[in-house]
């Protein structure tokens, strides 16, 4: 090397690549073994299948962020009318930690003022205000046993995207995606889209942040895209004033011409990313446009999806868009919807809010599922925690509001061969605590990950020294039974 | 530093130290209005003039909600300790580095100050530019190749003279020099500044 660089001799390509390893790998052993990682997709696969095959390809999150109350969606207490206003029993509460809001307040029962039916084959109880859900019940597996270990919206929420309520490790979508690697040529992996209003009222409505679908420690291209509610989807995806198609082209000819004679002397392999990178941008100003398009949508389709669907940036159009990205194979969606946080006056708000998902939800399952999409899709519905069974603020039989509470909640799953039409998990006579079959929020994931063929424990990525996993600790179990 | 290197290399960058932070020029915050119901700011307002043009370490920072034009540049979230940043190289940078107004500003202003100093000939011009941005100079290949790109894009903006006017905006022209001249050495510049070579430290 010093030779090369004494005698003023041009190095050979050998001596350039040889040059370049060594920076590229500065780090010694530890750099090599995460050399290793270099064809990370293929290699989180193999080293982390479960030896069986894929039930799902892609999965929908639906997340109702504020967190929606069990008592009035899912979990049927039919009893509780008989304890109206009586308080609940420490037995059942067993001196539980509550929020500063209700702290020293007396804890008295509010029964859920909704009528409940069974529905489908399996006889599952959706409330009133999710008729078009009902229809679809032999598609949906309630659970009403979820659990969570945090009790406020930012760790809760935290807790529910990446498996930690302390911020940093990296989101579910983005895991999926170095673990499974994509499935398209022209669309991100892991796609976020975020509802601009909702229904249900504005009170209490908490930030989403970036870093619930970050990537952690995982490589940033893992992360996932976040699309705007309003003008360009992708951001900077539109030619600024003054170039158009054919200029872009032009410029992008030479870049890359350029780019492919730098790789030719130097031989890093991350310039023909960049260009690769490059050439994946100009097609998404194609294809993005193209996906975000519902003009073709026929008008029976549209109707399935509800009055919503025309305004961009409602939850129902994020529904259609979602169908219209499984489609084209990505990877993960997250589709977030606000306005859930009902400490008062849930009655004013819950009508609203369930018109905003009800219909959406099913036409998602109903559209997927005459596409033959749904089979391989997983689709997954909760929030972060649930609410309390005793009120905060005014208590009538008509006008109450829920506290949080993370010993209980409730959601659905449906499609990626999840079984349909069942109710899994109990919870006591108040809907306070889990009796049979829990699902800690680490069980879900783990499930989440068993259904799309990878075995939790052995999806890892090496940070701080350890290999970090999904799901860390406690030994989280995927429910088969689902 | 990619961020910096651009205004710094065109001749746009505020050399002003110290002072109020300023919110950095973007779509992308100011289009997603509703984020926040009850916590500064409610909005972002993009500022204007100088201060957009100040280092990176002047731009406003929301934990929550951290520039776009940073975190596609794989910015750490500033909410974990990072001891070295990730390599990453994604559409979203290709995207950004691509359309984004304000770089393209800077490629425009580099393209004026050049053509200014009198390098109208494609050899010089191609030279100069290149230069500046990489602090390298050019072979006979990579010149050819560039100056095939200026002639091309010269005639493409000759055939359509209201995108050349688009592209130079209100900008006043060096003596002598069309606005079709102007905006075929702004992409000139624009395409060196989005070379690997540019944009990656070697």
């Amino acid at each position: 090397m010093t030779d090369s660089m004494s005698n003023n001799r041009p190095m050979t390509d050998w001596e350039l690549a040889r040059r370049q390893f060594l920076k590229t790998s500065g780090m010694g052993l530890g750099a090599a073994v995460a050399g290793a990682l270099l064809p990370q997709n293929s290699h989180a696969r193999t080293a982390a299948a479960t030896g069986q095959p894929a039930k799902a390809k892609r999965v929908i999150f639906l997340f109702m962020a504020g967190a929606p109350s069990q008592l009035d969606l899912f979990d049927y207490k039919p009893d509780l009318v008989n304890q109206f206003r009586k308080p609940l029993p420490p037995s059942v509460s067993m001196g539980q930690r509550v929020t500063a809001m209700t702290k020293g307040r007396e804890q008295l029962v509010a029964p859920s003022k909704y009528k409940f039916e069974q529905h489908g084959k399996g006889g599952i109880w959706v409330c009133e205000l999710l008729p078009h859900l009902a229809k679809v019940a032999d598609d949906l597996c309630i659970v009403n046993s979820f659990s969570t270990n945090a009790i406020n919206h930012d760790p809760g929420k935290t807790f529910v995207c990446t498996g930690a309520e302390v911020p940093g490790r990296a989101s579910m979508g983005a895991w999926i995606s170095y673990g499974l690697g994509s499935m398209n040529q022209d669309l991100p992996e892991f796609i976020v889209l975020n509802s601009a209003f909702w229904t249900g009222g504005t009170r209490n409505v908490q930030a989403l942040y970036s870093r619930l679908w970050g990537s952690g420690p995982l490589p940033s291209k893992h992360q996932g895209v976040k699309f705007q509610t309003s003008g360009d989807p992708v951001l900077f995806l539109s030619n600024p004033k003054g170039i158009d198609e054919r200029i872009r082209r032009r410029m992008l000819d030479t870049v890359g011409a350029v780019n492919r004679q730098h790789f030719q002397q130097i031989g890093d392999p991350e310039v023909e990313t960049t260009i690769a990178q490059q050439e994946m941008a100009f097609r998404m100003q194609s294809s993005v446009p193209e996906l975000t398009d519902v003009s073709g949508e026929p008008q029976h389709i549209l109707d399935l999806y509800g009055p919503e669907v025309t305004k961009v940036g409602s939850f129902a159009r994020n529904c259609l868009l979602a169908r219209r990205m499984i489609e084209r194979d990505v990877r993960f969606i997250q589709i977030f919807h606000r306005g859930w946080d009902h400490h008062t006056i849930l009655p004013q708000q819950m009508p609203g809010q369930c018109f905003d998902i009800d219909q959406p939800c099913a036409a998602l399952i109903l559209d997927l599922k005459q596409r033959d999409l749904l089979d391989d899709t997983l689709i997954v519905l909760t929030g972060e925690f649930g609410r309390t069974t005793f009120c905060q603020g005014t208590l009538e039989r008509d006008n109450y509001g829920r506290d949080h509470h993370p010993r209980c909640f409730s959601g659905f799953l449906a499609g990626g061969g999840i079984k349909g039409g069942m109710m899994y998990g109990q919870t006591d006579d108040f809907s306070y605590n889990v009796v049979a079959d829990p699902v800690n929020v680490r069980d879900l994931h783990a499930t989440m990950l068993h259904q799309l063929g990878i075995d939790h424990e052995r999806l890892t990525f090496p940070f701080q020294g350890l290999d970090q996993s999904d799901r860390r600790s406690n030994r989280p179990k995927s429910s088969t039974k689902l | 530093m990619i961020r910096d290197q651009v205004p710094a290399s065109s001749g746009l960058l505020s050399r002003k130290l110290f002072g109020k932070q300023c919110q950095a020029a973007s779509a992308g915050r100011a289009v997603d209005g509703g984020q926040y119901t009850s916590s500064y700011p409610r909005e972002f307002k993009a500022d204007s003039g100088e201060s957009i043009y100040r280092r990176s370490v002047y731009t406003f920072w929301k934990r929550g909600m951290p520039p776009p034009q940073m975190t596609i540049l794989n910015a750490p979230s500033r909410e974990e300790c990072i001891a070295r940043r990730e390599r990453t190289n994604t559409p979203l940078q290709a995207l950004l580095l691509l359309n984004e107004v304000e770089y393209l500003k800077a490629a425009r202003q580099l393209a004026v100050s050049v053509l200014g100093e009198g390098g109208s000939k494609p050899d010089a011009l191609v030279d100069a530019i290149y230069e500046t941005v990489t602090s390298q100079q050019l072979d006979d290949k990579g010149r050819a190749a560039f100056v095939q790109l200026f002639a091309d894009l010269q005639s493409l903006y000759q055939k359509s003279p209201e995108l050349a006017a688009e592209l130079c905006g209100d900008v006043e022209l060096p003596k002598a020099v069309s606005r079709e001249d102007l905006a075929a050495a702004t992409m000139l510049a624009s395409t060196v500044y989005n070379l690997d070579i540019t944009k990656t430290r070697q």
